[in-house]
């Protein structure tokens, strides 16, 4: 049972051209938990996490029907209202995508590079920031002694990890995972797993994952695609 | 066996192209060298005195120095605003039938031959003497206006191809984070493509020093000093070579126009440094440092 929704979503249509992906998909997201989305490929998973930061609004021939609520603050706001701020929603629904996505530029530029987005100028303030996120991410000890090295010098997980502290840095309250550890090893993948264990307390987890056995370890619940429907939502026991 | 033949064939493709820039390179320093020396540029005026500009130079080729340096930095600078943002219009904004026209439009600018943009220059400068401003000549400014359209395509393509040839997961990194369109332009897309766009401007450079039929018909003569200003008349060594080599009269003036072709390629080769150093540091700056 959701005790408190964070993302609350009705009726919501999705196409490409004449392909429908989702269809008439009703469903509500818990506050500070991590929800896995699996099923089989191409069936509309990685699409429905763009709904959510309107990601697909620049894909040509993308078409969506339906509506989005996100619980900012105290009230649900309508993120595909004509006057919702699009930039400021990106800033607080932070994505990460299944291969790591390091920009070519150092790693201090590449973790404050949405704060220069932003136009935060304080250079003091930009550092502690970065510290705090690339610490948040457990990767702090592994770089801080080469913050001026190029991003794509990092190893995969050690990308991967980078991107979640690039998105940390704004803070996000809700955070969605596009398989982010589809193209890792299985040491790189459990850092990245406890890792977004660590994470829920702070956002809202989404996380798309083709793999059952690091759904059970990591999600609190778990829905599944099909069709371009979703086959109900149910919390997954520990054991 | 079929693929061993085609790479022996491109690789002689590749060594024929390397080995026929050896002998041009060879043969221009084997005939100019000798002629090489400070009389050539300045004459019978101390160096020091030209270079100060306490002395005018009448004998020697540094005023034609002097210009084609000028001709080529003003073209460029001219052009560069003009293609780079024209590129980035046509990679990120103009729509598909837009920008199929517009294509069509820039290989056909890119098609026309240097002597008829030479003379679109000059009768816009014609034009405008008769019409609007007595004063307007054939000069520097003309000159360098007609090499910048001449060289304005190669601009736009090569920062067109530059902007689209970054990969989707760099493209999206930054909208995912927040950016606007514009944010995105100007702190990924274009350090992401400074190099093809670097590729272009030193294309550009090349062909504004080497082009001898637009400044022919734009403002160059054959002995007007250092360009007092961007509307004089002005020297420049492709059209000092082109004259020499048309009309020597003794086989020491011969060399002294394979030296200048010498000192031609030398600017080009200081310019290009100069691009790539300036690439580097731009690049440098934009993508490491805090």
């Amino acid at each position: 049972m959701i005790q408190i929704p964070k993302i609350k979503i009705k009726n919501l249509f999705f196409a490409y051209g004449k392909n429908i992906v989702l269809n008439d998909i009703s469903v509500e997201f818990e506050k500070q938990a991590i929800t896995a989305i699996t099923g089989p490929s191409g069936k509309g998973k990685s699409t429905f996490l763009t709904v959510l930061n309107r990601l697909w609004e620049s894909t040509p021939k993308a078409k969506m029907k339906g509506d989005v609520s996100i619980l900012f603050g105290d009230t649900y706001c309508n993120i595909y209202e004509p006057s919702f701020d699009l930039f400021e929603l990106r800033r607080k629904v932070g994505m990460v995508f299944q291969a790591p996505n390091p920009l070519p530029m150092s790693i201090m530029k590449n973790i404050s590079f949405p704060l220069k987005l932003k136009r935060c100028k304080e250079k003091d303030l930009i550092r502690e920031k970065a510290e705090q996120a690339l610490k948040k991410a457990f990767l702090w000890n592994e770089v801080k002694d080469r913050l001026s090295d190029d991003a794509r010098s990092l190893s995969g997980g050690q990308q991967q990890r980078l991107c979640i502290a690039r998105a940390l840095i704004l803070e996000p309250e809700i955070l969605l995972l596009d398989e982010p550890t589809s193209s890792l090893d299985e040491t790189a993948s459990a850092v990245i797993e406890d890792l977004l264990v660590e994470l829920k307390s702070q956002c809202t987890i989404l996380m798309v994952s083709h793999y059952l056995d690091q759904v059970q370890r990591v999600a609190d619940r778990m829905v599944e695609v099909s069709d371009g429907t979703f086959l109900g939502i149910h919390d997954i026991l520990k054991v | 066996m079929m693929e061993k033949l085609f790479i022996f064939y491109a690789w002689s493709c590749g060594a024929i192209l390397v080995g026929a820039v050896g002998c041009i390179l060879g043969y221009l320093f084997c005939m100019g060298l000798s002629g090489l020396d400070l009389s050539l540029i300045f004459g019978n005026v101390r160096p020091l005195d030209a270079l100060m500009f306490r002395q005018p130079v009448f004998n020697g080729l540094f005023p034609a120095i002097l210009g084609t340096l000028m001709l080529v930095v003003l073209s460029v600078s001219i052009a560069i605003p003009v293609g780079v943002a024209a590129g980035i219009y046509m990679a990120e904004y103009a729509n598909k039938r837009i920008r199929q026209v517009f294509c069509i439009i820039f290989d056909i600018l890119a098609g026309i031959p240097s002597i008829v943009i030479g003379l679109f220059g000059f009768s816009v400068a014609v034009f405008l003497h008769h019409h609007f401003l007595e004063s307007i000549y054939p000069c520097l400014l003309v000159s360098a206006l007609s090499l910048a359209f001449l060289v304005l395509p190669y601009l736009i393509r090569t920062t067109q191809i530059a902007i689209e040839g970054i990969p989707d997961h760099v493209r999206i990194t930054a909208i995912a984070l927040g950016a606007s369109r514009f944010q995105n332009i100007v702190y990924v897309l274009i350090p992401h493509s400074l190099s093809g766009i670097v590729s272009g401007v030193v294309l550009s450079i090349g062909r504004c020093a080497e082009d001898t039929a637009v400044i022919m018909l734009t403002g160059v003569v054959a002995t007007a000093g250092v360009p007092k200003s961007v509307m004089a008349g002005y020297e420049a060594l492709p059209f000092y070579i082109y004259y020499i080599s048309s009309q020597y009269a003794d086989s020491k003036e011969l060399v002294s126009g394979f030296s200048a072709a010498i000192i031609l390629i030398m600017i080009c080769v200081v310019l290009f440094s100069l691009a790539f150093f300036i690439k580097r540091r731009l690049s440098d700056h934009m993508l490491y440092r805090f």
